[in-house]
C-alpha cells in the first residue's frame, strides 16, 4: 500500500477492484464504511457480487481478464472530458518527457520485439535526451512525441463502445465508474484503489496495476491522504517475506540478485546504481551498493571483508534472462531436474495451478523436508487421490512447525507497519519456530562441512548465524548496526552501535544490516520500535489516523509514501483540509517526507518520486517486459476467437511452459465455453490447511462449492445444491453448485459469456470436504512477476452423474 | 440503566467475526455442515450457535441485494419464553432486571422435550433451541459473564465494522434514530424493528420479511396450540410443571 | 505492556444479576449457570497478531497457567480497534487443535505412512541428504566461465507465514549453501 488502512478512511471515492475487501481484508472495511459514512463514494468492480459488493454504493460486473481495457477507456474518458490535474501531471510525471524516435506502437506491439525470443529490446523505448544528458520535456504537453500525447493516442482506441463490449460492462455503468471517479481529479478530492489477488493473477497482472497507477497519477491521488494505489497484501507477513526477499530474483530490501554477467562486486554495485544528471532528481536508488554491502556484512560478519568482496563471490548467481519462479521451478522438477527440496509453510500441491503436474512433480524428488502446522496435501502427495506410496521413492522430512502465539517476532502489514508479537504460550508438543528450523538445519549442514570438508564450503563455514534463533538479536541486525568505530555524516560512532537509518549505511564494511528498508525500526540498544504502542501524534497527524508512534513504518517511519507529491513546488498543501506533509517555511512537518530537501521550487528542491531515475512518476513505464503503456491482451484462455482491440491475442512477452501436462483450450473453444475465476473466502484461507483444520471455520463454509448464474444453471439443468462436475482442458473437480443473482452472463462481442466462480481453500487431506481447484488452472503467467493467472481460465460443467469428492 | 444492542444491518459485511466469536467465548465445539447451495451455515441456530449470519439474496428492479441478518436472541422486555417456562417451572428462565439479559437457567434440564418445545414456541423470534446433548434449553445470553465484569458481549467486541453496538439503552436509541435518519437517505425502506419491545434492536434496510420467517414478530404459540388463545395455552402448559411439583 | 483499552466500553454500574427469585419462593440460586466471574479473570495478557491477512490485527492472548484460555482483538491497535474478523476470532483454534503435528514425521521411500521420529534423526538425516547432493551438484562456472556458485538442484519454497526475523535467517543461509531457487507465496 502507498497509504495505509486508517487513511482509507480521508478517501472521497474508492475503487475496489481487483479485490474483495471486505471478505478477505475484513478490517480494511471499518475504513472504507468510515469514508461512506463522510460522503465518499464505494465502487466495486467485480467478476460477481460478494459481500464487499453489498456495502458498497455500487456493483459493476465485468468479465474477469478485462481490467486493462475497462481501465484504458476509464484513461481516455479523464482525458477526453479534462478530468486531470494539470499541474501534478506536469509537474511530478514524465508526461512532458519527450520520447525517441524508435518509439512506436502498431497491431498490438510495441517497437523493438523479437517474435522469436518473445523479448523486447527496451532501448526503442528511450527518452531523448538534452546536452546533459537530462530528459527533454514539453512542459505544454503539446509535442505529439511527449509522452501525454503518445498516451493519448495510444488509449484512444478504447471507446465507450468497444470497452462495453469486451468487458460486459454496460456504457451506463463505465460512465458512472468514470464520472465518480474521475471526480477525484481535484486538488482537494482524493480517489483510492484497493486491489489485490484479483489485478495480480492474470497474463497482464502487473500492467493491470501500472494502468490504475497512471489513472491515480493523473488525477493526482498519489501521495495524497486519502488517495493511493493499494495492494491489500495477502498472506500473514507476505507484506515483510516479500521485503525480505524471500523469492529468487531480489536480494532484501528489492535489490536485484546478482547475475553470472557481474563477476565482481564493482560489476554488480555498477549494475544497482542508476545515474542521473539531473540534480533535482534524488535517485535514491543510486544507495544500493551501501545497503548491498551492508547486507553481506550482515550475511558473513567478520569474514566479509574488501579483499573478497565482502563474500560476494560466495552468493550464487542466476543466468541473465532466466526465470526461476515457481512455476519454472516445478517445471524444472517435472523434467527430473531438481533432486530436494524445502517447503515450509506453503502448500504448493493445492495452491499453485494445474495441481495434476505439481503432485506429479513432487514424486520426482529425492527428498523433501517440509516445515508444518498440519497435514496438507503437499506434506501427504505421497498418498493422495490416485497415487500408490509403494511407487514413490522419494524420503520425505515433515517438522512439526508452531503457531504465532507460540513465538516472538515481527510481521508487516500491508500499511508497512513492522509490528512485535509477543509468545503467548509454548510451542506445542515438540513444534518449533520455522527460523529455530531453518537455523538448526543450516548448523547440521554446517557441522558435517566442518568435520567432513566438502564442494565450495568457504560461505557455508563463514556465515555469521548463531546456532540458536534469537527473533529480538536478528530484529536489530536486520536494522543493523556498526561493525566498528565510523564516522557517517558527520556523526561518530561507536563499534556495536544500532544504526539509526538507512541514511547512515555504507559500502566500506563498518555498517550491517540484513535488510535496508528495515533500517530505523532499532535504531538504539533497548528501543524496538516494533513494539511502539503509543497513540501520542500532532493535531495535524491525528487528523489523519497517521499514528506514527505506533510500532514502526518502513521506510523511516513514513506512513504516506510519495508524500511530497501531495504539495505543490512550494510545498502547500493540494488539500489545505488534510495535509500530510507541509513546509512551514524551514522544515517539512506532518508525516515523514520523503527523500528530504526542500520544496521544488527552491533552491535545492528535489523532485518528488525520489525512487525513480528522473525523480518522475512514470506514465510511460519503459521498465516492464511487456510494454511501456498497458494494452489490452486477452487472458491465455479466453471465449473469444480474436482480440478486438489488436492482432496480438496474448500478451507477447508471456514464456510458455512447454511439458505434456501443459495443455491450454484453444480461443472460443466449444468444449470449455465458460471461464472460470478463482478466489477465497473470508473463512478460509488460501489454499485453507489452517482455516480447513479450524474446526468452527470448516463449520461456517464446509465444502467445495461453485457460483453460478441462474441463466447457465438452466441451460445445464443444474439446480440450487446439485454437485457439479467442473472440467478444463488440465483436470476435472466437484463442487456443489450456488446457484446465484450475483453472477451474471455477460454480453461479449454480441454473444453471451458465462463465467462462474471457485474458491480454491478446500483440499482432500480434509475428508469430504472437495479437492483443488486448481487441477483445472493454467501454469501461465505474467512475464514481469510470474504471478499464474488463476483468475481466467476456460471449463465446462455438468450435473455429476456421482458424487465422489464431496460425501461428508 | 438496562442494556441495549443496536444491529445496524447497512453496515454488516457478513464477515462472521460475531458468529464465530461466539462460539470461541462460549467454548462450543463445531458442529457438522454440509454444503447445500448457500453460504449460510450452519443453516439454524443451534444449542452451539446462539448467534448466525442469516443470508438471503434478491434481484431487484435495478440492483442485487444480499441481506445480512446477524441473528440472535432479542432478549425481550417481556419474553414469551420467560412467560411460558414461569408457568411451568418458575425461575428455569429469568431475566435481569438490571441488564435486561433473559437468561436460561440449568432448571430448564428438568423440561420434558414436549415442555421445552411449548416454551420456545412462545418466542416470538423463533430463538430457543434444545440442547439434545446437555438436555435443556439454550439461547443467547448477553454473554452475562462479560457484561456484568465491564465488557461488552464478544459479538460486539469482534465486529468490524460498527454493525453490532452495546451500551446503555438511551445511548442505544440515540444511535439507533442517528442510524436510522441517515441510512433512510439511501434505503427508504429503512426500518428498526421492534425498538419498544426487545433489548436488541435491528436496523435493516428493507421490508423486514425479505429477511428470514422469524424477522417479523409472530405473537402467537405456532404449534398444536395455534388455534388457543394466549390464557388457555398457558393453562395448558401449567399442568405438567404441577405434576412435577406434585 | 502498557495498554490504555481505550476501545473497551466500560459498563461500570451494571454490577452483578440481581435475580429477584425469592418471591417466588424457590431458591434457584444453586442451578444458575451464570457465573460473574469470566473465564479470562486473572489471566496475563500477551500481545501476538493475527496470523491471516495483511491487515495484522493485534489479538490479546489470556494465558493462564500456561494454558491458552482465550483469545480477543486487541483494542489498542489503531486499524483495527479490538475487532476481528471470523478467521481472527478462531485463533485460539486455530492454536489448540488437535489436527496440528507434534512431532517430527518421517516418511521412507515407498513406505505408506508416516513414523515418528527424533529431532536428532531428522537434522542429522537432512543434513547429510543436502551435503551429499550439493557436493554432488554444485556449480562453480557455468557454460560461458563465469563464476556462478550455486546449486541448481535443490530449492526452497516458503513462507510468508513466516515472521520477518525467520525469513532473514532463511534467506541469509540458503544463498550460504548456494540456494538460490527460493520462492514463496508472494508468486501466489
Amino acid at each position: 500500500m502507498t497509504q495505509h488502512w486508517i487513511d482509507i478512511k480521508n478517501s472521497n471515492a474508492i475503487l475496489i477492484m481487483g479485490s474483495n475487501a471486505a471478505e478477505h481484508h475484513p478490517i480494511s472495511f471499518k475504513w472504507v464504511l468510515r469514508a461512506k459514512d463522510m460522503g465518499a463514494k464505494v465502487i466495486h468492480v467485480d467478476p460477481k457480487f460478494s459481500r464487499t459488493s453489498a456495502r458498497s454504493d455500487h456493483h459493476v460486473p465485468l468479465r474477469s481478464g478485462t481490467d486493462i481495457a475497462f481501465l484504458g477507456g476509464m484513461l481516455r474518458y479523464i482525458l477526453e472530458k479534462n478530468l486531470y490535474f494539470k499541474e501534478y501531471v506536469t509537474e511530478y510525471t514524465n508526461a512532458s518527457f519527450i520520447l525517441g524516435a524508435d518509439y512506436d506502437f502498431k497491431d498490438g506491439l510495441f517497437s523493438g520485439y523479437d517474435p522469436v525470443t518473445r523479448v523486447y529490446d527496451r532501448k526503442k523505448w528511450d527518452f531523448v535526451k538534452d546536452e546533459n544528458g537530462v530528459s527533454k520535456r514539453d512542459k505544454t504537453l503539446k509535442d505529439p512525441r511527449c509522452v501525454f500525447q503518445v498516451m493519448k493516442k495510444h488509449y484512444d482506441r478504447y471507446t465507450l463502445d468497444l470497452v462495453s463490449q469486451v468487458t460486459g460492462v454496460s456504457k451506463k455503468n463505465l460512465l458512472l465508474v468514470y464520472d465518480t471517479f474521475g471526480a477525484t481529479g481535484k486538488p482537494d478530492r482524493a480517489g483510492t484503489m484497493m486491489y489485490a489477488l484479483g489485478w495480480t493473477q492474470h497474463t497482464v497482472g502487473t500492467q493491470n496495476i501500472r494502468l490504475a497507477a497512471m489513472i491515480q497519477l493523473l488525477l493526482g491521488n498519489i501521495g495524497v491522504a486519502g488517495g493511493g494505489i493499494n495492494a491489500l497484501r495477502g498472506e500473514p507477513n507476505v507484506q515483510g517475506s516479500t521485503d525480505h526477499a524471500v523469492l529468487w530474483d531480489i536480494l532484501p530490501g528489492y535489490i536485484p540478485a546478482p547475475l553470472a554477467t557481474q563477476a565482481t562486486l564493482a560489476d554488480y554495485n555498477k549494475s544497482i546504481m542508476p545515474k542521473t544528471s539531473d540534480p533535482m532528481s534524488i535517485n535514491w536508488k543510486a544507495n544500493q551498493p551501501k545497503y548491498a554491502v551492508s547486507l553481506f556484512k550482515g550475511w558473513f560478519g567478520e569474514a566479509a571483508t574488501p579483499a573478497n568482496d565482502y563474500g560476494y563471490a560466495w552468493t550464487p548467481k542466476v543466468e541473465p534472462g532466466e526465470q526461476y519462479a515457481s512455476m519454472f521451478m516445478f517445471d524444472r522438477l517435472y523434467k527430473k531436474q531438481i533432486k530436494g527440496a524445502f517447503i515450509l509453510g506453503h502448500n504448493p500441491a493445492q495452491s499453485m495451478p494445474n495441481s495434476h503436474k505439481i503432485r506429479k512433480s513432487l514424486q520426482n524428488l529425492d527428498w523433501l523436508v517440509m516445515g508444518e502446522v498440519h497435514l496438507t496435501e503437499t506434506t501427504d502427495f505421497w498418498r493422495g487421490p490416485g497415487v500408490d506410496p509403494k511407487k514413490i521413492n522419494t524420503e520425505v522430512f515433515l517438522l512439526p512447525c508452531c503457531h504465532r502465539g507460540e513465538k516472538d517476532g515481527t510481521t508487516t502489514n500491508s500499511g508497512r507497519w513492522i509490528m512485535w508479537h509477543h509468545k503467548g504460550i509454548e510451542p506445542m508438543g515438540q513444534s518449533k519456530s520455522m527460523g529455530q528450523i531453518e537455523v538448526e538445519i543450516f548448523h547440521a549442514v554446517r557441522d558435517l562441512y566442518k568435520k567432513d570438508g566438502g564442494v565450495f564450503p568457504e560461505p557455508i563455514l563463514n556465515l555469521d548465524l548463531d546456532r540458536v534463533y534469537d527473533a529480538e538479536k536478528t530484529a536489530r541486525k536486520i536494522n543493523g548496526w556498526f561493525t566498528r568505530d565510523a564516522e557517517v555524516n558527520g556523526r561518530k560512532f561507536k563499534k556495536g552501535d544500532q544504526v539509526p537509518s538507512f541514511a547512515f549505511l555504507t559500502d566500506d564494511g563498518s555498517t550491517n544490516s540484513l535488510c535496508w528498508i528495515y533500517t530505523g525500526s532499532y535504531p538504539e540498544a533497548g528501543k524496538n520500535l516494533s513494539k511502539r504502542r503509543d497513540h501520542t501524534q500532532t493535531p495535524m497527524q491525528a487528523k489523519l489516523g497517521l499514528f506514527p508512534n505506533f510500532s514502526f513504518a518502513w521506510p523511516v517511519n513514513r506512513r504516506i509514501i510519495y508524500n511530497r507529491a501531495s504539495v505543490d513546488v512550494n510545498g502547500k498543501p493540494f488539500n489545505p483540509d488534510l495535509p500530510v506533509v507541509l513546509w512551514d517555511g524551514s522544515q517539512w512537518v506532518g508525516d515523514v517526507v520523503d527523500g528530504g530537501g526542500p520544496p521544488m521550487a527552491l533552491k535545492g528542491g528535489k523532485y518528488p518520486f525520489i525512487m525513480h531515475t528522473e525523480g518522475h512518476a512514470q506514465l510511460f513505464g519503459p521498465g516492464r517486459v511487456d510494454g511501456p503503456l498497458p494494452e489490452h491482451y486477452e487472458p491465455a484462455e479466453t471465449p473469444l476467437a480474436k482480440n478486438p482491440f489488436g492482432k496480438q491475442m496474448s500478451n507477447p512477452a508471456i514464456r510458455w511452459i512447454a511439458s505434456d501436462m501443459d495443455k491450454f483450450a484453444k480461443n472460443a473453444d466449444p468444449l470449455y465455453p465458460i471461464v472460470l475465476t478463482t478466489y477465497s473466502l473470508t473463512e478460509h484461507w488460501c489454499g485453507g490447511s489452517d482455516s480447513r483444520n479450524t474446526k468452527v471455520l470448516l463449520e461456517a463454509e464446509p465444502q467445495q462449492y461453485i457460483e453460478m448464474s441462474h441463466e447457465l444453471a438452466k441451460e445445464k439443468g443444474i439446480k440450487n445444491g446439485d454437485v457439479v462436475e467442473v472440467e478444463s482442458i488440465r483436470g476435472k473437480t466437484q463442487a456443489v453448485a450456488m446457484v446465484t443473482v450475483r453472477v451474471v452472463p455477460f454480453k461479449i462481442m454480441g454473444k453471451t459469456v458465462h463465467l462462474v466462480g471457485m474458491p480454491f481453500a478446500f483440499g482432500w487431506t480434509t475428508p469430504g470436504v472437495g479437492d483443488a481447484t486448481n487441477r483445472l488452472t493454467p501454469t501461465v503467467g505474467d512475464p514481469n512477476t510470474y504471478i499464474p493467472e488463476y483468475k481466467a481460465s476456460l471449463v465446462n460443467i455438468r450435473k455429476a452423474a456421482k458424487v465422489t469428492e464431496l460425501e461428508r | 440503566m438496562p442494556k441495549t444492542f443496536l444491529i445496524d444491518t447497512s453496515r454488516c459485511t457478513a464477515c462472521r467475526g460475531c458468529q464465530i466469536a461466539c462460539k470461541e467465548w462460549k467454548d462450543f465445539p463445531a458442529v457438522h455442515t454440509k454444503q447445500t447451495g448457500t453460504h449460510q451455515n450452519p443453516p439454524d441456530l443451534g444449542p452451539y450457535n446462539y448467534k448466525l449470519i442469516r443470508f438471503k439474496e434478491y434481484k431487484m428492479k435495478d440492483r442485487v441485494e444480499w441481506l445480512f441478518f446477524p441473528e440472535q436472541c432479542r432478549h425481550c422486555h417481556a419474553p414469551g419464553c420467560k412467560e411460558g417456562a414461569d408457568a411451568i417451572l418458575p425461575g428455569a428462565i429469568i431475566k435481569d432486571e438490571a441488564t435486561g439479559a433473559v437468561l436460561y437457567t440449568d432448571l430448564t434440564k428438568k423440561f420434558t422435550p414436549k415442555q421445552a418445545e411449548d416454551v420456545r414456541a412462545m418466542c416470538p423470534y423463533n430463538i430457543p433451541r434444545w440442547s439434545k446433548d446437555e438436555g435443556k434449553l439454550t439461547k443467547c445470553d448477553m454473554c452475562f459473564d462479560r457484561i456484568t465484569n465491564g465488557n461488552v458481549p464478544a459479538c460486539v467486541k469482534t465486529c468490524c465494522t460498527g454493525c453490532m453496538n452495546f451500551g446503555e439503552r438511551d445511548a442505544m436509541l440515540r444511535l439507533a434514530q442517528e442510524r436510522l435518519d441517515k441510512v433512510k437517505k439511501t434505503y427508504p425502506k429503512a426500518q428498526l424493528l421492534d425498538p419498544d419491545d426487545v433489548s436488541v434492536i435491528f436496523l435493516v434496510t428493507e421490508s423486514r420479511k425479505l429477511y428470514h420467517d422469524f424477522a417479523e414478530r409472530k405473537e402467537q404459540p405456532k404449534t398444536q396450540y395455534a388455534d388457543m388463545n394466549r390464557q388457555e395455552f398457558l393453562t395448558a402448559m401449567t399442568k405438567p410443571f404441577k405434576n412435577l411439583l406434585g | 505492556m502498557s495498554v490504555s483499552r481505550r476501545g473497551f466500553i466500560k459498563l461500570l454500574g451494571a454490577g452483578t444479576a440481581c435475580l429477584g427469585l425469592s418471591r417466588l419462593g424457590l431458591d434457584v440460586r444453586p442451578a444458575l449457570a451464570y457465573s460473574t466471574q469470566m473465564k479470562t479473570a486473572g489471566a496475563k495478557e500477551v500481545v501476538s497478531t493475527c496470523p491471516y491477512c495483511s491487515c495484522g490485527c493485534n489479538i490479546i492472548m489470556f494465558v493462564k497457567n500456561g494454558k491458552f484460555i482465550s483469545s480477543e482483538g486487541d483494542p489498542d491497535y489503531p486499524v483495527s480497534e479490538g475487532s476481528l474478523c471470523a478467521k481472527g476470532a478462531a485463533f485460539r483454534a486455530l492454536h489448540i487443535n488437535e489436527h496440528r503435528i507434534v512431532k517430527p514425521l518421517y516418511r521412507a521411500p515407498g513406505a505408506t505412512d508416516w513414523v515418528e521420529k527424533d529431532w536428532g534423526f531428522m537434522l542429522s538425516s537432512i543434513a547429510k541428504r543436502m551435503k551429499d547432493t550439493r557436493d554432488r551438484d554444485f556449480v562453480t562456472q557455468n557454460a560461458k566461465g563465469q563464476a556462478v556458485n550455486r546449486l541448481d538442484t535443490v530449492m526452497h519454497l516458503g513462507s510468508a507465514l513466516m515472521d520477518n526475523e525467520e525469513c532473514a535467517v532463511t534467506v541469509q543461509m540458503l544463498r550460504a549453501l548456494g540456494v538460490y531457487q527460493i520462492d514463496h507465496q508472494a508468486r501466489v
